[in-house]
């Protein structure tokens, strides 16, 4: 046992439970105010160093399905889910979740997340689209899910905030002229935009201007492509910070490295540049404030008989192949807990803790999507650039929300990747070598026929990703069961997941639109969705298959109400009044944007609470000074 | 810099190779057998010699499936004139899909249930990407003008461009929008 981590009896004013995106805020800002702060890290730290960051690239070239957690080590201390765990059920129906999750509902929890330093911030797609006025109110407004006890309004400062310590880069002017975000006056991103793709450029000579139908509600909508705002460096925009500029951060590990975005196409598992944001170079900028302890189990949060937390438990191992760990406890007057939706679901669940509502685990919710996919009849230059650059806005917003989920329609750069596994399943396609080696072969082209059909086909392929929103439903849920336990004892989560018929209803309306865009393109439709896919589902006798988007979310919600939420609006526990739940496990509604922006604003605010906990905390009771008397944040080190 | 990796990586170079390499095949082995991987791939000697993995790959087809069974596919390309239509057998078909998705994805594919057990191998029938740089040489990637997606990066803004033969597009939007690109509204 390394003695650096062992902390028993040691003392901080704030633990933080995960070194991901939102525990490395939280702990950036509270270590610049002062406070001494502990993160405790599940995973190992070691994507931190260019030695490592080169390995995951390694690991990564050499892994047969690249999947978001293809670059990362596996870690049996602190497992992962991968995306490749739910595979078809035995009889060719449904589905088995093999792997870390344990999962018995009716459709499966096709997402991951990554327990290491950084998180599942390390494999995250760069995406930075704000949520829409409207979506904090879909209860009220549209008649589904929850409202949030705050709006836009509360969190445009955040925003503003969230987007300085990513660096986000976009055209503010255009959000505002296509989707009608407010930004404060004269706002622009800290970098200009993206360049959009010549895949959407493709997009926009064909389409923009033209209407399609909600089948569903007969409204027409107006197709426009719309560039999106990203978490990756483009060009610093003088203009920022009014006039002030704005110094993009490098990669970890290697100084003055990670310039602008040099388009590898590989965001999502790994960026091979650190062009995109990851929350390792916000750890690269907290003060000495901060201790970073990893290979640390957080197994419980610890209360007292009046209810306040007075630390945690943690599982300090050594080796993440063969987990042997040593149990220690370290106190602190505020408790963070930053671990992803489910493990922080999970981690208050095996504590017996914050749960008076019966709201924790429930209400989990991801955004489940629906590709669609086709041939163009000319080239248009795929797998080039970030995975996505522009998406079509409008199917976000408007009273078919009342009817059915709502969507955003993002154009995909990397041909038929996600849908089909292009360009190695083409290959193999043209080579006639089935999927099984007891299926028989098909007759190979070779030579320059293969070389130029396989040419052909990828270079025209386009693909669109229907990212749903999904409404909170308290039946999608995360338990535990002590029969369910990983290698070091911990109850593994379990899930019970479904689509509620607003969501499928979503999808109809959606793979209509599919269709007519293909017409309207011109291109041959693709799209199919096989009844062996594990998520494979038929509403009102048509077949769909989805994916997970990587968004988990939902399972402490926030609320104004004790009674029917987790936590309040600063993501401060109810029934603990130092306990933090900071993540996207606090968004009651999730609308159509990636979440993780939305997630940074709301950890940010949550700073400010803690700070006046915090200070309140350590307030003399005796306010009027004494002679002699040393104020006791003054005498603090 | 516009490369994909910088130049420090020097592991990749080294993890494309074992730690202690079998004797290197002599120069004519290669040679041939780039020859006959011309005829499977499409791609010519000069090309597949620049991969930097032609020798590599041909030690990997022997430890793979053996060197009688190699040396069979090969004469008997060399007998039907180069022209893997003429190619008969399953073995010799199945040898030559897997050395050009060898060349083609830097992976090795499973091979049909009754060929391997035909060649009695004593390896898992299982795919495998032979080498991190395999995966970066892999030729799919050209028959599109592409790149590996995570290596040899085009340069920042190059994916706007149009590939080879198409035509130079707008920006989306950009004509219709009058507010010159500077600032957010306050709405």
């Amino acid at each position: 046992m390394s003695p650096a981590r062992d902390l028993d009896g040691h003392r901080y004013d704030v633990i933080v439970v995960g070194a991901g995106w939102a525990g490395s805020l939280v702990a950036k800002r509270l270590g610049s105010q002062g406070w001494r702060v502990l993160v405790l890290e599940a995973g190992t730290t070691t994507l931190d160093t260019w030695a490592g960051h080169l390995d995951a690239m390694n690991t990564f070239y050499s892994s047969l399905i690249k999947v978001p957690n293809a670059p990362y080590r596996a870690n049996t201390a602190a497992p992962s889910p991968s995306v490749l765990d739910t595979v078809p059920g035995k009889d060719g129906h449904g589905y088995q979740a093999l792997g870390y999750l344990v999962q018995d509902g009716p459709l499966p929890y096709g997402t991951d997340y990554l327990r290491a330093g950084g998180g599942t911030g390390m494999h995250w797609l760069g995406l930075t689209p704000r949520m829409l006025p409207q979506d904090f109110k879909v209860r009220t407004q549209f008649g589904y899910g929850r409202d949030w006890p705050i709006g836009y309004d509360d969190l445009q400062h955040w925003y503003c905030e969230a987007e300085r310590e990513i660096g986000v880069a976009g055209d503010a002017a255009e959000q505002t002229e296509e989707i009608g975000l407010p930004f404060p006056e004269g706002y622009v991103f800290p970098m200009h935009e993206i360049p959009s793709s010549y895949v959407d450029r493709v997009m926009a000579k064909h389409l923009n201007g033209k209407t399609v139908f909600d089948s569903c509600t007969d409204e027409p909508v107006e197709l426009r492509v719309v560039n999106t705002p990203h978490g990756r460096n483009s060009t610093p925009n003088p203009a920022y910070d009014g006039g002030r500029g704005f110094r993009p951060q490098d990669a970890v590990g290697l100084p003055n490295y990670g310039e602008r975005c040099v388009g590898n196409a590989s965001c999502t598992p790994i960026c091979p540049v650190q062009a995109k944001y990851n929350p390792l170079k916000t750890q690269a900028q907290w003060s000495r404030k901060v201790t970073l302890v990893d290979r640390a189990v957080v197994s419980r949060v610890l209360v007292a008989d009046n209810g306040r937390v007075t630390g945690v438990e943690y599982q300090a191992y050594d080796d993440p192949a063969t987990p042997v760990a040593t149990t220690r406890t370290v106190e602190a007057d505020v408790v963070v807990v930053a671990a992803h939706a489910i493990e922080s679901a999970r981690l208050l669940l095996a504590s017996e803790l914050a749960n008076s509502s019966d709201q924790v685990g429930r209400n989990l919710m991801d955004h489940p999507v629906m590709l669609a996919w086709g041939l163009m009849p000319h080239q248009v230059g795929p797998f080039r650039g970030p995975g996505s650059t522009s998406a079509f806005e409008r199917f976000r917003m408007g009273e078919s929300r009342r009817e059915h989920s709502p969507w955003r329609l993002v154009i995909a750069n990397w041909g038929w990747t996600w849908a089909a596994g292009s360009p190695g399943s083409d290959v193999a396609e043209m080579l006639g070598i089935p999927d099984s080696p007891f299926k028989p072969r098909g007759k190979a082209r070779y030579g320059p026929a293969l070389r130029e059909q396989l040419g052909d086909r990828i270079g025209r392929q386009v693909a669109f990703q229907f990212e749903l929103e999904q409404d909170a439903q308290p039946g999608n849920r995360v338990t535990i069961d002590r029969r369910h336990r990983d290698a070091l004892g911990n109850c593994r989560p379990i899930l019970s997941y479904d689509l509620s018929d607003h969501v499928k209803k979503g999808m109809r309306a959606a793979l209509d639109v599919s269709h007519q865009i293909f017409e309207l393109l011109g291109a041959e439709e693709r799209t199919r969705y096989t009844s062996d896919a594990p998520s494979y589902f038929e509403y009102e006798g048509t077949g769909y298959t989805f994916n997970g988007a990587g968004h988990g979310c939902g399972t402490h919600v926030m609320g104004d109400d004790r009674k029917t939420s987790v936590v309040d609006q600063w993501q401060r526990s109810w029934d603990h009044a130092n306990l933090y739940l900071v993540g996207c496990g606090s968004m009651p509604s999730i609308g159509t944007s990636n979440p993780s922006l939305t997630m940074a604003a709301l950890a940010l605010r949550s700073v400010e609470r803690i700070h006046q906990d915090l200070t309140e905390l350590h307030r003399p009771l005796v306010l009027r000074p004494t002679p002699g008397y040393a104020h006791p944040t003054e005498a603090r080190p | 810099m516009t490369t994909g990796v910088p130049l420090t990586a020097t592991a990749l170079a080294s993890a494309a190779t074992p730690d202690a390499p079998p004797a290197a095949p002599p120069a004519k082995d290669v040679d041939r057998f780039v020859r006959l991987s011309v005829a499977l791939t499409g791609f010519d000697a000069f090309e597949l010699h620049g991969t930097g993995l032609a020798e590599f790959y041909l030690r990997t087809v022997v430890a793979q499936v053996g060197r009688p069974a190699y040396d069979d596919l090969r004469k008997a390309l060399e007998q039907a004139g180069l022209d893997p239509e003429k190619l008969e057998g399953d073995v010799h078909q199945d040898l030559a899909r897997a050395v050009a998705h060898l060349w083609y994805l830097g992976v090795w594919p499973p091979l049909s249930a009754a060929v391997h057990a035909e060649l009695r191998r004593q390896v898992a029938n299982d795919a495998f990407t032979v080498a991190p740089e395999a995966y970066v040489q892999g030729l799919v990637w050209r028959t599109f003008h592409g790149h590996p997606q995570g290596a040899k990066a085009p340069g920042f803004g190059t994916w706007a461009a149009p590939p080879p033969g198409e035509p130079e597009l707008p920006q989306p939007g950009r004509p219709v929008r009058g507010h010159g690109g500077k600032t957010g509204g306050g709405r």
